[in-house]
């Protein structure tokens, strides 16, 4: 008996044994001259233009192994958290200015010293763009692409309206004109948004504020803020110029309604603009930048990059291969495939290039007019804690069972500390 | 002499067998360490740690069962609405689906049919389902579209009403997992012994007698089982009210366990995610073994 239990007690040994050899083998597979890169891709298409950027790569680094990892976008930030956990992170980290804050743990801070050793300058990228992966100041990462949130319009529905339709540098009494002559025949003029982003746009843009301060407070409360996100509530609620939202799993409720048809206008971001001019509906689609308030029309630069992961065994030829991910031949690639408006100033020409013809003269002006005011997202330790708390809330708040400023509120209180 | 000699040969060759034994359950035996004794052990230790992904642990006792009571504004609201899902969910699964076995038995023409109709929820995935059902219940869907345009009454939003939104997970749940009950119930009723029922009859029971005193007694067993079964998967509910309400709106639809995966691939907080997990392990035993307890009053395993 004694002997069987030990012979298991021997098993379970080889097995784990087995298990850290594993990880062990990893991390010294890591420490020659490999550098392997970790990214999120959720389509074949998505596979090909990062073999595409893996190639570019390769060839201006022709001494190192450079690798690729993958993973779908949901998937890809909770393998993340294990690899993080577990020592096993890439050298080079795909990261998205919107989930940074809960993963600053895993990523080296990046000095001018580091870029330099990359080949990388920030003159080199748009303004404000350094922003985008930085969190307390601090820059975890290099972005390859820049995005904003824009409002998208269906063309067809105003004008069957007769609503007017937007224009650059327009103000918020036009955009409440337009949703108001567009609610008609069973349609809405506005889709109210479920998503951080998409929510928070008009109330950043007409406030001038964002909910969060530059040093990481929780700033919910903030009057300026509070104000702009009840007008925002106010929508739904007393102007009936949107449909109350069906349910807390519809976490893409505004996005879906404008482009079902079943809402003249939604908040969404650039990255989103060729999907909508093309969209299934087969409705014109057009684009604007955000209104403009009191305070201007102030703007998230948002967008996603790479970093370098704590620990990196061989930093120096991982900032090699960031500098070749982030230099101009790659980001051409992004900006010709018209995949994504590159970080990179002297690619972006060719993003425009990309689109078809007829939109062309569109996406550029509004692009141009949109990244004009535009700022880095501030965001609290707790900020994903913030959008889950908030998020379901909003339900109920834009089916008047709440008021926008108690879920604010309540929301400081628990989280602001 | 001769016996020693017998009996260490014996216990070479029993040696000798136990290790080819050995060799040959090692994997099943690598595998259960691996993949259950090993996770359920750190979830122990876990749940006494600050346990963040990344960053350093810290032995912080029972300060995460402490916070949950007291400090977690969601546990409790989470504790609540599995309550009120299993006590909802768990009688209405099991009546209906009797109900419907027992419709289904008596020898009406296209049975077969209505049986695979009332399964076909069961094997369809749930997101399907919860689809259409949302499609159904939201204010530009199918019953409000009905009701405006033939009696002009305006709905309430369901799944954005805080009373009527649990109410909807729960209807949703029954409609899914009616058919699974029913295939349990119905293979009970066919099992039943004709002896007994024919007994019963020549002694004159008939309708809602025989049923009450004779079929469900007889198939009290099966009963038994699907309660245990439906109350154990109804503690453990995720799916339905993740993908149908969000768990919202507010909080007015999470159950412990999407409170559990939240604080654990969310907000990264392991070791919180762990203990409500124990929590959860320890309601489920203890209702279990009450069920258990009581079954001798109803349950009758003499055929």
């Amino acid at each position: 008996m004694k002997k069987k239990l030990a012979g298991a007690v021997a098993v379970a040994a080889t097995a784990a044994l087995l298990l850290t050899g594993c990880g062990a083998g990893n991390e010294a597979k890591a420490s020659s001259n490999s550098v392997v890169i970790d990214m999120w891709a959720g389509s074949a298409d998505d596979t090909a233009a990062l073999n595409a950027q893996l190639k570019i790569a390769k060839e201006a680094n022709p001494g190192l192994d450079i690798s690729l990892r993958s993973a779908p976008w949901g998937d890809y930030f909770t393998k993340m958290t294990t690899n993080m956990a577990s020592g096993n992170m890439a050298c080079i980290s795909g990261m998205n200015s919107g989930m940074l804050s809960s993963y600053t743990a895993g990523f080296d801070e990046l000095t001018p010293a580091d870029l330099k050793t990359a080949g990388l300058s920030e003159s080199d990228f748009a303004p404000g763009s350094l922003d985008i992966l930085k969190n307390k100041g601090k820059l975890y990462g290099v972005p390859f692409d820049i995005a904003t949130m824009l409002v998208y319009y269906n063309a067809d529905l105003l004008k069957k309206a007769g609503a007017p339709t937007p224009k650059d540098g327009w103000s918020f009494d036009d955009f409440e004109n337009t949703a108001k002559a567009a609610t008609k025949n069973g349609k809405f003029g506005f889709a109210m948004g479920m998503g951080d982003f998409q929510w928070q746009a008009l109330p950043i843009a007409k406030s001038g504020t964002q909910p969060a301060k530059a040093d990481g407070t929780l700033d919910l409360t903030n009057p300026a803020f509070a104000d702009a996100a009840s007008w925002y509530a106010s929508l739904v609620t007393e102007k009936k110029v949107a449909a109350p939202v069906a349910s807390a799993s519809d976490t893409g409720w505004g996005e879906t309604q404008y482009s079902g048809g079943n809402a003249a206008m939604a908040v969404d971001g650039t990255w989103n603009a060729v999907s909508y001019l093309k969209n299934d509906a087969g409705f014109t689609a057009g684009m604007a930048a955000l209104p403009t308030g009191a305070k201007g029309s102030l703007g998230l630069i948002l967008g996603s990059g790479f970093g370098i992961a704590k620990g990196c065994a061989n930093k120096e030829a991982a900032l090699k291969v960031l500098g070749s991910l982030l230099g101009k031949k790659a980001q051409d690639y992004i900006a010709s495939s018209g995949r994504s408006y590159p970080a990179r100033v002297e690619s972006q020409p060719l993003y425009f290039e990309s689109i078809d013809a007829k939109y062309r003269a569109q996406v550029k002006s509004v692009f141009t007019d949109a990244f004009k005011q535009v700022e880095g997202q501030h965001v609290s330790d707790n900020w994903s804690k913030v959008g889950t708390y908030i998020q379901p809330n909003l339900v109920s708040v834009y089916n008047g069972q709440d008021s926008m400023s108690k879920v604010l509120q309540s929301a400081q209180q628990q989280f602001g500390k | 002499m001769t016996t020693t000699v017998h009996d260490r040969r014996r216990g070479a060759l029993a040696r000798a067998e136990s290790r080819h034994a050995l060799g040959f359950v090692s994997p099943a035996l690598a595998g259960l360490a691996l993949f259950t004794i090993v996770p359920v052990v750190l979830s122990i230790v876990m749940a006494f740690f600050d346990w963040p992904t990344f960053g350093d642990r810290k032995f912080v006792g029972f300060d995460n069962y402490i916070k949950l009571f007291t400090g977690s504004p969601d546990f409790w609201p989470a504790l609540r609405n599995t309550a009120v899902f299993t006590v909802l969910y768990v009688p209405l699964s099991v009546i209906l689906s009797l109900l419907l076995a027992l419709s289904l038995h008596s020898r009406i023409r296209g049975r077969a049919v209505l049986r695979i109709l009332f399964f076909i929820p069961v094997v369809t995935p749930m997101v399907a389902n919860v689809l259409v059902w949302k499609m159904m219940l939201q204010p530009q869907g199918l019953f409000n579209g009905l009701s405006t345009s033939w009696f002009g009454v305006e709905l309430p939003n369901f799944l954005a009403d805080p009373q009527w939104a649990m109410m909807m997970v729960v209807i949703m749940s029954v409609w899914q997992g009616l058919g699974y009950n029913m295939l349990i119930f119905s293979a009970a009723l066919e099992q039943l012994p004709e002896s007994v029922l024919e007994a019963a009859k020549i002694d004159g029971a008939r309708g809602l007698r025989m049923l009450w005193s004779v079929t469900l007694p007889l198939a009290s067993p099966s009963i038994f089982f699907a309660s245990i079964m439906t109350m154990i998967s109804s503690l453990q509910v995720f799916a339905q009210p993740q993908l149908l309400t969000g768990g919202g709106p507010g909080n007015a639809t999470q159950p412990l366990v999407q409170f559990i995966y939240n604080q654990g691939f969310k907000f990264q907080d392991m070791g919180l995610a762990a203990a409500a997990a124990w929590i959860l392990f320890a309601i489920i035993i203890i209702l279990t073994a009450l069920q258990f307890g009581v079954q001798k009053k109803w349950v009758h395993y003499e055929h």
